[in-house]
């Protein structure tokens, strides 16, 4: 049984976490499945397949505790090293965010307007600050936020979110 | 049957369809050069285009981005040393070396034409193989389909990523997924916790988009690690020419290679799961075992170009004989092929080709065409690509999420797929980051409603639950998915037992 340290340990920490709450959360739906109305017409009902399938995931994470267990045991790492991790990711959350509110946004702004907000602040955001950088940040933020608008509307009749205002 | 072939072919040889299949290729190509953009990436922004077009025409659209896309990641492998997708990591290997010593030109053309023969091996064992292997899916009963999928899953799930575990588990979460909404049956409504977003269920290029597209991206933003490969800075300079007439001598005078590394390619290419990622390795490590010089590869050799890029132009054909002969993507790529054709109303399965026999041949036309296309341009535009290789990341990324988000609301002109989509990229990043392989967890949505389906079937026909054992091809495909676990699990174990054995001789 071999020990990792505590920077080696934060992945298998974190898939040892993953495989509980996976475990857990097939359970519910098992259980939720196993609810759902038995069907006069064939023998295996609605709820019976998908049962089967969370049944499956439910011991196959089980097993891959066990698995984790036996072969490297229980792996130590410190909220100090998940934290530095996840400052390191500091880029990809805020993009996330980013594309989050832009999502969010699209059916209240519409399509154009929120995909011009989303793309130059993410340049703005990505990009090194320089006016070069500006001027390209708002060249392809135009063209592809309402390039596609009008590609879509005119060429293809698919017409893309309109501001709700 | 000929009125079926001349009806593709008159179709696929419309002046516009070619306008938009040489458009669609170079697209491809370009997509793949661009590192950290991906094949099946450049598929799916793609898909939104081709509804509005006829089913043969967006078909031949797409699969032009395919083929070319599949040629695409040699651009930046021989002129930056970075794998433009993972197809084209074998071809690093030999491509920059040769392009630094001032050959670029010689290593794209040889790698173009070895794509383009590759293509046209698989389009060929595409063409003899699919038809017979569909007139035989036609008799297979809901038994044999159920074994098919379990099959095709636990081969996806050992052969992708590090960990069999975690491949099953990412399989069946993919089926789970597959279960939410209308049961594909009765109809019946199932796990929507009252939620009007989830009434419908999520389509499964919601969940494709999300998963494969959003999470690279997300990738590409993470600082960068030493294991990466780093870029040689400089654009590579020399001799651009692509000396065609002499490349096409050089492979055609040693066709061995350029045969065993197409041939392996299909092969690959036809087994779920297995792409064109690791056909090129393979391919690769075939032709060094078989070479007389192996010590010249991985120094400029250019039969390591030519079986890199054979291997993996190869699996495109491959791919597709499941797809059309049975209904079963092998890969994420594969799968949304399968949507754009699904979009216009046609069902996919072994009577495809029964029923659609001019769409299956303009499929075959439309590779065909493609190759020739990926070619040409690639020839003729190489120095061109060497400028648009250079985008850089701040653009890149947000402006295909955006495509993304624009192709996720196309599907069903429905804002709510938006919020799924935003849900689903954030839990595939996750899963990524923790080592979840992603491709059995989509196709386990594209899977598990025929598995469903195929189950509840054989129910209906008889309660005898013995019958998936006791009928010859549904236990054979039953045994096979359980050899290729306990083959999984074996080398696993074989491979750990290595490393130990190696950690033990450097430590002493």
């Amino acid at each position: 049984m071999e020990r990792r340290n505590t920077e080696a340990a934060l992945i298998p920490t974190l898939q040892l976490l993953s495989y509980l709450i996976i475990a857990l959360g097939a359970l519910f739906m098992a259980f939720k499945a196993g609810s759902l109305p038995a069907s006069r017409w064939e023998p295996m009902n609605a709820g019976t397949f998908p049962q089967i399938i969370f049944f499956s995931i439910a011991i196959l994470c089980g097993m891959a505790i066990i698995f984790e267990f036996s072969k490297h045991g229980l792996p130590r790492t410190t909220f100090c090293i998940a934290w530095r991790s996840l400052i390191s990711l500091k880029t990809v959350i805020i993009n996330l965010v980013l594309f989050t509110v832009y999502m969010v946004a699209m059916p209240i702004a519409g399509f154009i307007i929120s995909t011009f907000a989303y793309l130059l602040t993410t340049q703005l955001y990505l990009a090194p600050r320089k006016p070069t950088t500006v001027a390209i940040a708002i060249f392809v933020a135009i063209l592809f936020s309402a390039g596609p608008y009008y590609l879509f509307s005119e060429a293809f009749n698919i017409y893309l979110p309109r501001a709700q205002w | 049957m000929t009125d079926a072939f001349l009806v593709a072919l008159g179709g696929v040889t419309e002046p516009y369809t070619l306008l938009l299949m040489a458009v669609a290729t170079f697209a491809g190509i370009v997509a793949a050069a661009i590192p950290g953009f991906t094949i099946t990436m450049a598929i799916v922004l793609t898909l939104p285009l081709t509804f509005a077009m006829p089913p043969m025409q967006g078909i031949a659209v797409m699969l032009s981005v395919y083929v070319g896309g599949l040629s695409g990641g040699l651009f930046s492998a021989a002129l930056l040393g970075i794998p433009g997708t993972p197809s084209s990591v074998a071809t690093t290997f030999d491509a920059f070396p040769m392009a630094r010593q001032g050959n670029p030109g010689k290593a794209l053309s040889l790698g173009l034409f070895a794509s383009f023969v590759g293509s046209i091996i698989s389009i060929a064992v595409l063409i003899v193989a699919a038809p017979p292997l569909a007139l035989l899916a036609v008799k297979l009963g809901p038994w044999e389909y159920f074994a098919l999928i379990i099959f095709a899953l636990t081969v996806i799930a050992s052969l992708v990523g590090d960990s069999l575990i975690r491949g099953l588990i990412a399989g069946l979460i993919g089926i789970g997924i597959a279960t939410i909404g209308p049961d594909p049956l009765m109809g019946r409504e199932r796990f929507t916790f009252g939620y009007e977003i989830l009434t419908a269920g999520i389509p499964f290029l919601v969940v494709l988009i999300g998963m494969y597209a959003m999470s690279q991206l997300l990738s590409e933003l993470e600082p960068a690690t030493g294991d990466r490969q780093p870029s040689s800075g400089a654009l590579i300079s020399g001799d651009m020419r692509p000396h065609l007439w002499q490349t096409i001598k050089n492979i055609l005078l040693k066709p061995v290679n350029v045969i065993r590394s197409s041939l392996l390619g299909v092969f690959i290419g036809a087994v779920p799961g297995a792409g064109s990622s690791i056909s090129n390795l393979l391919a690769y490590d075939q032709a060094k075992r078989a070479s007389k010089h192996p010590e010249t590869f991985g120094k400029g050799e250019p039969q390591g170009v030519v079986a890199s890029e054979s291997g993996n132009s190869s699996t495109v054909g491959g791919s597709l004989i499941p797809l059309i002969a049975l209904g079963i993507p092998g890969s994420p790529a594969d799968a949304v092929l399968m949507a754009a054709i699904m979009v216009h109303g046609i069902s996919i399965g072994p009577r495809l080709i029964l029923d659609h026999p001019d769409l299956v041949y303009s499929m075959f036309i439309a590779m065909a065409i493609a190759s020739v296309f990926m070619l040409v341009i690639g020839v003729i535009l190489m120095r061109a690509f060497l400028r648009l290789l250079n985008v850089p990341k701040y653009i890149v990324v947000p402006v295909v999420l955006a495509c993304c988000a624009i192709g996720t609301y196309t599907l069903n002109n429905r804002l709510s797929d938006l919020y799924l989509l935003a849900c689903i990229g954030a839990v595939g990043y996750l899963l990524k980051k923790l080592d979840y392989p992603l491709a059995p967890l989509v196709l386990g949505v594209v899977l598990g409603p025929i598995a469903e389906t195929n189950l509840r079937r054989a129910f209906q026909t008889s309660t005898d639950w013995t019958l998936f054992f006791t009928r010859p091809i549904s236990a054979l495909l039953l045994t096979l998915a359980v050899v290729s676990v306990i083959y999984s699990i074996y080398s696993y174990m074989k491979q750990r037992r290595l490393m130990a054995q190696r950690l033990e001789a450097t430590s002493k």
